[in-house]
């Protein structure tokens, strides 16, 4: 009998062409197109080479400019993870009215603007900024601290601006470890720090390996949060492709450094996966 | 029978780390916004925190500011169809990969969701110059259309979800009655997904309002878009009005997102 | 029957539909301005605009500020179809747009205003409506005697508290070729001018991505001294903000600032009725006015006031006072010099 009805909770993969459709057109298209443009080897377009890719490769202050940037969305993500496991864990032990209102805290800077969240750390960074004012008023310091236009402001700020995409996946993975296991350890004598370190942080390492995937992703290409609070002179790699693209209209080294930018973001994506697949064996109880 | 617990001195600190730092990661999620509010209300030109006075005059002076207004409508505009178009291919696909265990499935799973992974900027970039080479004149029709793109997995993903907890035997019971397909799916899916299908809305219009990277470069003064006409403010001069407008924009987006956690959790479907 | 729901849809997609940017409404393309940032773009919308829109019926315009390497980046990526309809320009850009063919003759004969303009501002391939002056800025409150010199920025006492631009600006670039010229250089060669920037690095706190932004730090009080455009600093220093222009005494930088119709525009009526707004003695005047202090072309405007007592008692005192460059030497290496400081000047 079960033959008789077309099976009712698949739908066709038809379904899914005109999406499919639109993503040949506007996203596969335009990223061959990138591919192919970073291969012209002068602005006008004519001739084909590997020059914009040796000009990127073989030059210390490109190959600084990615280095640094991969560097800042390490140091941004380690910070995240630090403040926010146990963000995370305490949420997930909270009492179910407070977790609601905690969750609404974490993902309100998710849905608002980028630019509102940065323009609020040039307030708090600036010499006449919360942070100066504190330190001077506490007699800390006496003069104003620069922290606006250094690359720990930038750290602290992208921290802050990525820190619910580290948060939410780790909540749920948190809450789904047994709560048996930490009951089982801790009956078996280990205090709350040896079950946190043996049972519950491995237990939610694929939480911070997605989490950790999506903040380094996030803090890397920041546009808007690099150049707000790190001033022109801190150079990072989504400025250097807007520069070349925008100001100086070059768009054959632009299309390479956004390939390499890409290829260097994959890169790291899959290393985070690789670690992603080792985790969750390593999780399983 | 359990053991009685020895008094574990660990258990204290162990709380109190996680506690403070929990508090040090609450502070720093949620300062900006507070400052951003404050320094709204000064009565002073500079933005000074605390302010040396407090008055409404920012908020009076966005009345005026018609050019922030053009961008604000601008981007509501193209968020709204954005959404739309998102709403109508998204579901559409995601009714087809969701539970599927085809390989064919996995594949455009994978390629619908890879916006969300690769730096928005590059793609920006590239979409420019598809146009551009095509000969296509910037409009508000190729900013939908970018911002689309990177807007759409939002949809799929909630939708997926939506999809994966949706319990068939309703459905097998809906067919066993003799609904078609269609009907099934009007009267039975589309309801039980319809949270599901809003968030998806919802977090695609925000990504939308909000989005840069695209907005960068496809748009021009005539298409302008509200975050990008302020940081160009922020970049070249600093009006307080701009305070003003992030605390019209928290506002609101406070209240858009308190009206969908309770018509739709969103808190649970964001995960 | 129509029932709630698709009522509710009808109405949803009626809006939706007069929402969607340009289907529903015709209206003429919005003439879009390419002005420079901070105090121009304010001075502008307060005084310019409002003038075009009496002389144009209320026609819409949209300010875009930037750089006017920018505008020249925009307009030549999108020559058959601008984004930008009327540019402004400094000296070298000035040149560069021209040798591109990137401007529109202005109609000479159409026009009520150029010919009161003064002869150097009579420019066919597009008028100049003012002229602009860098010298030093310094917050008065911290710095209680003021400069005389650019060697005053070196001070040491200023560590940190120095604040400059990039060389993308006319501020940063005529800077340089200033220190290079006090140093031995020339526009022909700025080495000992990179030098002297090197030397600069300890006292720099700031390089800031145009002079507008340049002058919102001393509003926030991240720096105290640096090279500064006049007219950057008037509008906060009306605001209140501790800010002070002064002219070093090797001679401040003047130049003209022109602007042009852009090739190709659709708008090729509005930019000439924005452009005679910009010339008119009635805005010029109001523009030289506090708080703007923007020096006039318009013979029919007396220079007078703060403009004539900080700057120039008129065209021919400003001659005699201040720098003029040579931008087409510039230009030939411009790009190059853009580049060597982006590469070693960080603070």
């Amino acid at each position: 009998m079960a033959t008789a009805f077309p099976p009712v909770t698949r739908y066709e993969l038809k379904l899914a062409a005109p999406l499919a459709g639109f993503y040949l057109v506007f996203f596969v298209g335009p990223l061959v197109l990138l591919t192919i443009v970073s291969f012209y080897t002068d602005t006008k377009m004519t001739a084909f080479g590997l020059t914009q890719y040796a000009r990127f490769l073989l030059d210390p202050f490109s190959l600084a400019v990615l280095a640094s940037t991969l560097w800042l969305g390490l140091k941004v993500t380690l910070l995240c993870l630090l403040l926010g496991y146990p963000l995370a864990f305490v949420i997930t032990r909270s009492p179910n009215w407070l977790q609601g209102l905690l969750i609404i805290v974490v993902i309100l800077p998710l849905l608002t603007s980028v630019v509102v969240r940065t323009f609020a750390w040039i307030v708090i960074l600036g010499r006449q900024g919360i942070v100066n004012s504190t330190l001077m008023a506490l007699g800390l310091a006496d003069t104003p601290l620069r922290l606006l236009y250094t690359e720990s402001g930038v750290v602290v700020a992208l921290a802050q601006v990525q820190m619910p995409l580290m948060v939410l996946p780790l909540i749920t993975a948190i809450s789904r470890i047994d709560p048996n296991l930490q009951d089982a350890s801790s009956a078996l004598g280990a205090g709350a720090w040896r079950t946190f370190f043996r049972v519950t942080l491995p237990l939610s390492l694929p939480g911070i390996v997605a989490g950790s995937l999506l903040t380094f992703a996030a803090a890397i290409t920041a546009f808007i949060t690099q150049s707000l609070v790190g001033g022109g002179q801190m150079l990072f790699m989504p400025m250097y492709l807007y520069q070349q693209a925008s100001t100086l209209n070059n768009w054959p080294f632009a299309a390479a450094i956004a390939i390499i930018f890409l290829i260097a973001v994959l890169g790291c994506v899959t290393i985070f996966n690789q670690l992603g697949r080792l985790s969750r064996g390593y999780a399983q109880v | 029978m359990m053991q009685p617990q020895r008094p574990d001195p660990g258990h204290v600190s162990f709380r109190l780390v996680m506690g403070l730092l929990a508090a040090l990661a609450i502070l720093l999620l949620v300062l900006p916004s507070f400052v951003v509010i404050v320094v709204s209300f000064t009565s002073s030109y500079s933005l000074r925190f605390p302010p040396p006075g407090y008055s409404m005059r920012w908020y009076a002076a966005l009345g005026d500011a018609w050019q922030l207004q053009f961008a604000a409508w601008n981007s509501f505009s193209v968020a709204l169809w954005t959404t739309g178009l998102s709403v109508l291919l998204g579901v559409a696909a995601a009714l087809a990969i969701a539970r599927s265990t085809s390989l064919k499935a996995k594949v455009l799973d994978s390629l619908f969701m890879s916006p969300l992974v690769l730096p928005a900027l590059a793609f920006g970039l590239s979409v420019l110059m598809l146009f551009s080479l095509a000969g296509v004149p910037i409009s508000p029709l190729t900013l939908i259309i970018g911002h689309v793109i990177v807007c759409v997995p939002y949809v799929i993903r909630t939708t997926v979800a939506a999809l994966a907890q949706l319990d068939t035997v309703l459905l097998e019971s809906s067919a066993s009655l003799g609904a078609s397909r269609w009907y099934s799916f009007r009267r039975v899916t589309l309801p039980l997904i319809r949270p599901g299908i809003l968030a998806g809305a919802f977090l695609a219009f925000m990504s939308s309002f909000d989005n840069v990277p695209v907005s960068l470069f496809l748009r021009d003064a005539r298409t302008d878009m509200l975050p990008i006409r302020m940081w160009q403010d922020l970049e070249g001069k600093l009006d307080v009005t701009i305070a003003a407008a992030s605390g019209v924009i928290i506002a609101l987006t406070v209240t858009a997102l308190i009206i969908m956690e309770r018509t739709s959790g969103l808190s649970r479907r964001i995960r | 029957m129509l029932d709630r729901r698709q009522m509710m849809m009808t109405a949803l997609t009626l809006g939706a539909l007069h929402a969607f940017p340009g289907i529903s409404r015709a209206q003429a393309r919005r003439l879009v301005f390419a002005t420079f940032t901070g105090s121009w773009e304010e001075a502008h919308r307060d005084v310019l605009v409002p003038a075009y829109r009496k002389m144009t019926n209320n026609a819409d315009i949209a300010l875009d500020p930037m750089l006017s390497v920018d505008q020249i980046a925009k307009v030549t990526a999108a020559r058959a179809n601008p984004p930008i309809d009327v540019m402004l320009h400094d000296p070298g850009p000035a040149l560069v747009a021209i040798g591109q063919d990137l401007v529109e003759p202005y109609p000479v004969a159409q026009s009520a205003y150029y010919k009161d303009l003064i002869s150097d501002a009579q420019v066919e391939t597009g008028p100049a409506p003012f002229f602009q002056v860098v010298g030093i800025t310094y917050n008065p409150d911290k710095i209680k005697t003021p400069p005389t010199s650019w060697k005053d920025i070196w001070d040491p006492k200023y560590k940190g508290r120095v604040g400059i631009t990039n060389l993308n600006s006319t501020l940063g670039t005529g800077w340089l070729v200033e220190i290079a010229r006090m140093h031995g250089g020339s526009e022909k060669d700025v080495s000992a001018g990179f030098k002297a920037l090197e030397d600069l690095k300890p006292n720099l706190g700031a390089v800031a991505a145009n002079p507008g932004q340049l002058a919102t730090l001393y509003q926030q009080g991240q720096i105290d001294i640096g090279p500064g455009n006049f007219n950057a600093i008037q509008i906060l220093k009306a605001r209140g903000v501790p800010v002070e222009f002064v002219a070093p005494k090797e001679g401040a930088i003047a130049f003209k600032t022109t602007i042009h119709i852009v090739k190709n525009t659709p708008n090729k009526e509005l930019a000439f009725k924005l452009i005679e707004a910009a010339l008119s003695p009635e805005v010029q005047g109001k523009l030289m006015e506090s708080p703007y202090l923007i020096v006039p072309t318009n013979t029919k405007v007396k220079m007078g006031g703060e403009v004539a007592k900080a700057l120039a008692k008129d065209h021919a005192d400003m001659k005699k006072k201040f720098v003029f460059q040579d931008w087409v030497e510039i230009n030939k290496q411009r790009s190059a010099w853009i580049e060597k400081f982006n590469r070693e000047i960080k603070i």
